[in-house]
């Protein structure tokens, strides 16, 4: 790819409109985000603990009676965002009251959060305990309802419902005990649509109740995390295309012959691949940006893998994908057939969380909903090690032996060439590190894949360079990046290091940049081309181009001129290596 | 044939991975075969094949997709090897309809259900009925009762199960993945059943 040439433009320019004033929050190209500073504040708020639940479903029916105006938007066209974000109005803030008051009676000694943003004490010690020990991803907390306290205070509820009210899939909580409260979720929905209209959200205190209706199945999210609409709308998106990547959108028929159709069954076993994915909304970029990312690997390795998986997709594979873990190896598309970055995003998924997978080699039906979302395709996955997998997706049922040739054709090249050698490397190694950015251009090497560099200290060894840069980040306070490169439907994200060592934290800059990457996109005010703002957390700066989209983060007492100048050097370096770093030549996007 | 082993050397890994077998080629004293295991979910399959073709238990269940492949070879006493290509389904609803795909052409059905619950019987029993109707018309069928260390929770009696099988010509035999009780006969069984093709 050569889009990097034709951006000759530093980032200088388009800050020179700024001003320089350091105010709390500065915002480029004319406010993009709502009073940055505020949210940033609520953005460390939303760790608290959840609010009720039910209380602010009677909110909602009651603003729905009232057809209120604050908080409510009803048409597809209608203003919603200055609705959204207007201060608490009168009524919002008395729902709020009943919301404690409700709780009041059922929680009885248990309650203890406030409702007015008093974090309590242990949130952060569970969260400190979460960071140690590795997600495991399936079903918690079946044993609740909405009648549980603890089931009330979850941040962060998903539902999947039927258009009659059957509850499908339910995020926490045994689905079967919720009937009521989808009934409770059907009504709201219906009840807009009667009126010839559609519901998109509710917001009730602190808390964004968004609806998705896919024909007879509708889903829903109620969060309290001030994530903004469109990341969690794209959220439930990605549910629905999870549902349909195991069952088809012919699971509609189903509806059509009985309206009381309940499909829970037909997704039986699946509840890790939904609360994976979930979890995934928390720490994967490629939810929100639409893109996937690649395992850095030498340019001459990554040819060889796609070398291979072009050979196999000639002889009727329809695609050819070679991961490890959410990275991609190599992927290649038979003629014309062209995979889109959502579908991948759910297909590892739907992968990594089915530990069947890893026992032996498998022939599944899976459907990719971008590509055909009508019709089921074949998959043939098998795990070369233990975090590297091949999947050959066909459209013939009868393949499954020639496709287990196939694989072992694909895994004696890759054997011979290394190139699973070099993947367990590079695992090992990990992608880019903010430490390891060039500063000085005359310094800057040709090749520069971490791994393949000279001078880096094994990793492991006590006396790593980096260790050094502990609590200051890259240069210039850099502290995280992601780079996403719009021609490729790829994106590059920086390793996190200190300063950004918890699971928290991490995904409290995932958040924020989330909430950059919806402002930055915002098709009411936007799209926008840079971005500057301060916040006590971090100073966050985006820069979108024809060709990229870069996010970086910094410590928030950066120097904001250096800040630009740093971000010119990591376009730079991305450049400089983006032979390692991005899988170039045989994509099968079509452009 | 591939890395598959005979009996006594059972754990030989992950199996499958040097094996090319898409040519057909079986002789008298060499039969391959193809298996298919059907059943509700959670009775056991994927268990009892782990048992059989690793000597693995794994009790924390994973819940299969679709359909895994898994070959295991054993000798018999009169000097003939047959090696299993045993398609392990999934028991969940939705891949129901996709099972054709596995037991078309299998010449053994090993159909499953748990002794600690009737409902995985009666699924078992669609199993059986859905065989006679759509498999090979000489495919031997299997009735197995897992989980049979679970005896303090049976609640499906064995006489049943003994007349279901006599009267569909299946042969019965309970098993238990978990403490690898009848699992090497529940094959060796299957393997003396297999109809012989006599030839030079």
């Amino acid at each position: 790819m050569s889009d990097s040439d034709s951006n000759p433009n530093p980032l200088e320019n388009p800050f020179k409109s700024l001003s320089l004033n350091e105010s709390q929050s500065i915002v480029a190209n004319e406010a993009v985000e709502r009073s940055a500073n505020g949210d940033s504040v609520n953005g460390i708020a939303s760790e608290e603990e959840e609010e009720n639940t039910v209380g602010l479903i009677r909110a909602a029916e009651a603003q729905v009676d009232e057809s209120s105006s604050s908080g409510v938007a009803w048409r597809e066209n209608s203003q919603y965002e200055a609705e959204d974000f207007a201060p608490s109005s009168p009524s919002s803030s008395g729902y709020a009251g009943e919301r404690g008051s409700s709780t009041g009676t059922s929680a009885g000694p248990i309650e203890e959060v406030g409702n007015d943003g008093i974090v309590r004490a242990d949130s952060f010690s569970n969260a400190g305990a979460e960071s140690a020990a590795p997600w495991v991803p399936g079903k918690r907390h079946l044993d609740e309802d909405d009648a549980s306290i603890s089931w009330r205070k979850r941040k962060k509820h998903f539902f999947v419902l039927s258009h009659s009210g059957k509850p499908i899939y339910s995020r926490y909580g045994d689905e079967h005990k919720l009937a009521g409260f989808s009934a409770t979720l059907q009504a709201i929905i219906s009840f807009v649509q009667n009126g010839g209209d559609r519901v998109k959200f509710v917001r009730a205190g602190k808390h964004q109740v968004i609806f998705l209706v896919k024909g007879p199945i509708y889903l829903v999210c109620i969060s309290c995390t001030e994530e903004p609409y469109e990341a969690l709308r794209g959220q439930l998106e990605l549910i629905y295309g999870q549902m349909l990547l195991i069952l088809t959108k012919s699971v509609n028929r189903c509806f059509e012959k009985n309206p009381k159709f309940d499909m829970t069954p037909l997704l039986g076993g699946t509840d890790a691949v939904f609360s994976s994915l979930i979890h995934s909304f928390s720490w994967n970029p490629a939810t929100f940006l639409h893109a996937y990312t690649c395992l850095p690997l030498a340019y001459s390795t990554r040819q060889a893998a796609g070398a291979i998986l072009q050979d196999v997709a000639d002889s009727g594979v329809l695609f050819a994908i070679l991961m490890c873990k959410h990275k991609v190896i190599s992927l290649v598309g038979a003629q014309k057939a062209s995979l889109h970055p959502d579908d991948m995003l759910l297909l590892a998924n739907f992968v990594l969380s089915s530990e069947s997978f890893r026992t032996s080699e498998s022939f599944s039906p899976i459907c990719l909903p971008r590509f055909n979302a009508m019709a089921f395709l074949y998959a043939y996955v098998h795990y070369l090690d233990v975090d590297t997998y091949l999947m050959l997706l066909t459209t013939s049922s009868d393949a499954f032996f020639h496709l287990k040739d196939c694989r072992t054709r694909i895994e004696v090249v890759l054997l011979k060439s290394n190139v699973l050698s070099e993947v367990q490397r590079s695992m090992l190694d990990g992608g880019l590190h903010v430490e390891d950015l060039p500063v000085d251009p005359s310094l800057r090497l040709g090749s520069a894949c971490p791994h393949l560099r000279q001078d880096r200290i094994a990793p492991g060894s006590p006396n790593r360079f980096r260790e050094v840069n502990v609590g200051i980040g890259g240069p210039s306070g850099l502290w995280h990046f992601i780079y996403r490169s719009i021609f490729l439907d790829q994106y590059v994200s920086s390793e996190f290091s200190a300063p950004l060592n918890s699971s928290n934290q991490q995904k409290r800059l995932y958040r924020a940049y989330q909430k950059l990457y919806a402002s930055m996109h915002d098709r009411g005010s936007g799209p926008h081309k840079t971005q500057f703002r301060r916040d006590e957390n971090y100073v966050l700066l985006c820069w979108i181009t024809q060709d990229f989209e870069l996010y970086a983060a910094f410590d928030p007492l950066a120097d904001k001129a250096l800040a630009i100048k740093t971000c010119n050097q990591v376009c730079q370096w991305v450049r400089d290596l983006e032979n390692e770093i991005f899988l170039l030549g045989a994509s099968p996007f079509s452009w | 044939m591939g890395c598959s082993s005979s009996l006594p050397d059972r754990n030989n890994g992950r199996l499958g991975v040097l094996s090319s077998e898409n040519s057909g080629v079986a002789d008298s004293k060499n039969l391959r075969v193809k298996l298919v295991l059907l059943g509700d979910s959670g009775v056991g399959k994927s268990c009892i094949v782990l048992r059989f073709v690793r000597g693995q238990f794994d009790p924390t269940s994973k819940v299969t997709v679709g359909a895994s492949f898994l070959s295991q070879t054993i000798a018999l006493q009169d000097s003939t090897t047959i090696k299993f290509e045993i398609w392990d389904t999934a028991g969940q609803e939705r891949y129901a309809a996709l099972a054709p795909l596995y037991y078309r052409g299998a010449a053994v059905a090993v159909v499953v259900y748990d002794i600690t619950s009737p409902d995985s019987f009666n699924k078992a029993q669609y199993w059986v009925k859905e065989l006679q109707k759509h498999g090979s018309p000489d495919i031997v069928m299997a009735l197995v009762g897992n989980k049979a260390d679970l005896q303090n929770n049976r609640e499906v009696p064995v006489q049943d199960a003994v007349e279901y099988a006599e009267k569909n010509g299946m042969f019965f035999i309970e098993t238990s993945a978990k403490t690898a009780d009848n699992i090497n006969e529940l094959f060796e069984e299957i393997a003396k059943r297999l109809p012989r093709v006599s030839s030079s």
